[in-house]
């Protein structure tokens, strides 16, 4: 390697010079989306273990879950999870070997973005239905 | 974390596909117990299955973050704050891992 030529050039993953794509955009939604579980996960081994334990920490668990903030909270929980499940299932489908044509891919991507959004209007309208009622 | 990149892909897969049935049974029961108060949020994780099937969705789930997490870390931190990082996300897993099997043999094997 000659001196100074690695100084100027872009850092990978190139984020800089690449073009947008519905399959980069699955890629990074799907570790977003991972991220965003394991903080929702930890909340709810809290919310189980304030269920076993305490009573007054499941009224502060709750109070919080029930809250605007909580809602922000359950609907991006559930959304993440949705998503990172299908994505989930397009990357067990690849270790395959199966479905990574481009028109492929970026199609499943697309499918991916619209069932999760689709399942989790449904969950929390179903759910938040369900509360009304009972 | 060096020479366990086989094992590790593995296991996220393994575990990937466990996690499959349990997450689609999460997303059902989060439906049902929205702002759930304490007494019937209760009466649903002693039924039989539901403390298990959430136990077990934490606990695989943990370590399903875990090297997930560990990706994440190996990919975008250089500085010695790695090291560090990788730790927490052990003792996260771990936590995680103990609080939740205290809680479900407390409540569907003790309680």
């Amino acid at each position: 390697m000659a001196e100074g030529a690695t100084s100027e050039r872009p850092l990978s993953p190139h984020l800089q010079i690449w073009r947008f794509t519905v399959t980069m955009a699955a890629s990074i939604t799907h570790r977003g989306t991972g991220a965003v579980i394991y903080g929702g996960s930890l909340l709810l081994a809290v919310w189980l273990y304030a269920l076993t334990f305490s009573p007054s920490l499941f009224e502060v668990v709750s109070g919080f879950v029930n809250s605007p903030i909580g809602f922000i909270i359950i609907a991006g929980y559930v959304w993440a999870l949705s998503f990172h499940l299908m994505n989930g299932l397009r990357h067990l489908y690849w270790d395959s070997g199966r479905g990574l044509a481009p028109k492929t891919a970026a199609m499943t991507a697309w499918l991916v973005y619209t069932a999760s959004i689709l399942l989790t209007v449904f969950i929390l309208w179903s759910g938040y239905a369900a509360r009304g009622a009972a | 974390m060096s020479r366990k990149g086989t094992s590790s892909f593995i296991i996220q897969r393994a575990s990937a596909v466990l996690l499959i049935p349990l997450a689609i049974w999460l997303l059902i029961n989060i439906v049902a117990h929205i702002g759930a108060d304490y007494a019937s949020a209760r009466a649903w994780l002693e039924a039989p299955f539901n403390g298990l099937l959430l136990g077990a969705f934490l606990i695989i789930g943990a370590w399903h973050m875990r090297i997930g997490m560990m990706e994440i870390i190996a990919d975008y931190i250089y500085s010695s704050l790695k090291g560090a990082l990788l730790f927490i996300n052990w003792l996260v897993a771990l936590g995680v891992i103990a609080a939740v099997a205290w809680s479900i043999y407390h409540i569907s094997f003790a309680g």
